[in-house]
């Protein structure tokens, strides 16, 4: 018993003055670790804005910032170093970018990028040369990299974001809004009541004079887009934005058409022939045909371990003698960054007004051969769908 | 007497060198030896920690219960490494880069342990300090000789200043693990010739300094011949 007693007094004794001897020398140290610490995240920032010092990290929450910013430092000296994370379809690019007092770009680094490193890797140290000492309009003039479109493009726009920061931070005011948010705002702006919700209409009516049309969810009128102008309807189709009587008639009656239309379901089972990438299709009371097609993309063609076994599923707008009014991504699943600009507006909106003689002439989606050509294939189907259909039933 | 300190110093630097002969530390000999800054670094770290716990250990051995002297032992081998750890980390933030994890694992080398339980605990704080010293500067002599080899042949370079004319001669086979692995053998050959294969064999120094030697009565270690190397 006395010597367990013993035992444990001594281990405890052992403890207590080891302890002990920790404390004083992190008592020491600590202090000069943390200012080490301090000066090496410093080194990063100096080397973007290298005439920066005292750098004081500020609270990017307390300012409306390009979302792509995470971090950022302002100098003594005036300039700002900012932290900026890409995000889309060159998600990941992490880089520093150091603006100096003038509002110029003093300096960039890629902290980390899931750039192929032969290509996007090397186009991002040009880069980062390239941008030094330019403002938001020199950057635009810097060359693309070859082979490395998207890299270029991701790393402009993260420097632009840095660059517009630095201008709010330093209590300025500038556009950040992204080009879906100046749509929207631009459509709220005409036609209020629709509280800022919109879908955009899929034509499927032979329209003139007319680019777009956005409808109110909430069912209280919509707003056409004719080249510049936002010229809102009310429910009852009258125009209620103030233009001149001639286009507010052309617009009231074409956006009447197309808003009304209504369309009936075919049933494909009286038709032989029918290619089996056509899913449905309708006929609206003005003879033309509604088509929703499957397309075999990377998801169905390419690398069977990675791609997602997934249809593109395409809704395609066509007049019966095979000219496509409207054409519109439904649902994919091709490849994060590749592919899935199939999704985007400036692919499929290429279909508009082609017919099966020059649909081919598209421009194919930068480095998804397999999506294009899928894509294309389905097109395709739909011409000869429509073919078929207008043939009559059986 | 004077003779016999100077031999407890000097048998830690080869006729008992704690990597070459002892055999002990192999996991920071072959983690920290592909340059010549980090094993030098290892090395007076790992000095400063044995000749400090051999001290320590050494004055508290006549106060240390034999059943809780292990954990004792940890605590205060730990404790100098955290202290040491902390130094490098202030003053040498390089070095403690470069050394990593392995820094933290000289609690766990087993030349302190082991010069803890085999010579500390026995000896007085003299002969420990002694002791500690000649082992640790074996152990950062012996890092020392096989960084440089390594490093030299491995990597072309010199405590990190490049060789030129060695540039595309580089058998980097020894940067990697296996190319330490056989450059240790080696050494330890080389060791051998050069005391004739006089130095201790395993069995004549093992057994006292075995942390399971009062449990094992079997083998060489019943046999009592085998028990009287360092007293």
């Amino acid at each position: 018993m006395k010597n367990s007693i013993k035992s444990t007094l001594v281990l405890i004794c052992v403890c207590a003055f080891i302890t002990a001897a920790l404390a004083v020398t992190n008592s020491i140290t600590a202090p000069i670790i943390a200012k080490n610490e301090e000066a090496a995240a410093n080194d990063a920032l100096l080397q973007v804005l290298p005439d920066g010092k005292n750098f004081e990290k500020l609270d990017i929450t307390t300012y409306s910032l390009p979302a792509t910013v995470t971090e950022a430092y302002k100098a003594e000296s005036g300039g700002y170093v900012l932290k900026l994370e890409t995000s889309g379809y060159a998600a990941g690019l992490v880089i520093m970018c150091g603006v100096d007092a003038e509002g110029k770009v003093a300096g960039t680094v890629i902290l980390s990028s899931g750039e192929t490193p032969s290509i996007g890797g090397v186009a991002a140290d040009t880069l980062a040369g390239a941008l030094v000492g330019k403002d938001a309009a020199g950057i635009d003039g810097v060359d693309t990299i070859s082979g490395a479109t998207k890299t270029t493009g991701a790393y402009r726009a993260a420097v632009k974001d840095a660059l517009n920061a630095a201008i709010i931070l330093g209590g300025g005011d500038v556009d950040i809004r992204t080009e879906e948010e100046i749509l929207n705002d631009n459509l709220s702006a005409s036609l209020p009541a629709a509280d800022g919700k919109f879908t955009k209409l899929f034509i499927t009516e032979v329209i003139t004079g007319i680019d777009a049309i956005y409808k109110a969810d909430n069912g209280k009128g919509a707003v056409c887009v004719v080249g510049e102008q936002f010229i809102a309807l009310d429910e009852n189709y009258n125009v209620i934005t103030e233009v001149d009587a001639e286009l507010a008639s052309t617009v009231k009656e074409q956006a009447e058409k197309a808003l009304t239309s209504t369309a009936e379901d075919i049933d494909l089972g009286k038709y032989t022939g029918l290619p089996s990438a056509l899913l449905s299709a309708k006929l609206t009371a003005s003879g033309n045909y509604v088509l929703e097609m499957r397309a075999s993309g990377y998801g169905i063609n390419g690398n069977h371990y990675i791609a997602s076994g997934e249809y593109i599923k395409i809704r395609v707008s066509m007049t019966a003698d095979g000219k496509i009014i409207d054409c519109l991504t439904i649902s994919q699943a091709e490849s994060k960054g590749y592919g899935d600009a199939c999704a985007d507006e400036k692919f499929y909106g290429q279909f508009d007004g082609k017919t099966q003689e020059n649909y081919g002439t598209i421009d194919a989606i930068n480095g998804a051969t397999l999506t294009t050509n899928g894509y294309k294939t389905a097109i395709l189907r739909a011409f000869e769908s429509v073919i078929i259909l207008k043939g009559g039933a059986e | 007497m004077k003779n016999d300190n100077l031999s407890v110093f000097t048998k830690g630097i080869i006729k008992e060198n704690p990597v070459f002969v002892l055999v002990l530390g192999t996991c920071p000999t072959i983690a920290t030896t592909t340059n010549l800054i980090g094993a030098f670094g290892m090395g007076i770290s790992a000095l400063l920690v044995l000749l400090c716990s051999n001290i320590l250990i050494s004055l508290l051995r006549k106060i240390i219960p034999d059943n809780v002297r292990i954990p004792c032992y940890i605590v205060i081998i730990a404790g100098f490494v955290t202290i040491v750890q902390m130094i490098v980390h202030a003053y040498f933030p390089e070095l403690y880069e470069m050394l990593g994890v392995y820094l933290a694992l000289i609690t766990v080398n087993c030349i302190i342990l082991g010069r803890a339980e085999m010579f500390a605990s026995k000896n007085s704080v003299g002969k420990s300090a002694l002791d500690g010293l000649g082992m640790g500067l074996g152990f950062t002599l012996a890092l020392c000789a096989m960084a440089f080899i390594r490093e030299v042949f491995g990597a072309a370079s010199f405590a990190g200043v490049p060789i030129a004319f060695l540039e595309n001669y580089k058998i980097e086979f020894l940067v990697k693990a296996p190319g330490g692995m056989l450059v240790y053998g080696l050494l330890i050959a080389l060791v051998c010739v050069i005391t004739h294969g006089k130095a201790p064999r395993k069995k004549q120094f093992s057994c006292e300094g075995c942390p399971s030697a009062e449990h094992c009565h079997s083998g060489i270690c019943a046999n009592t011949e085998n028990k009287k190397e360092d007293k």
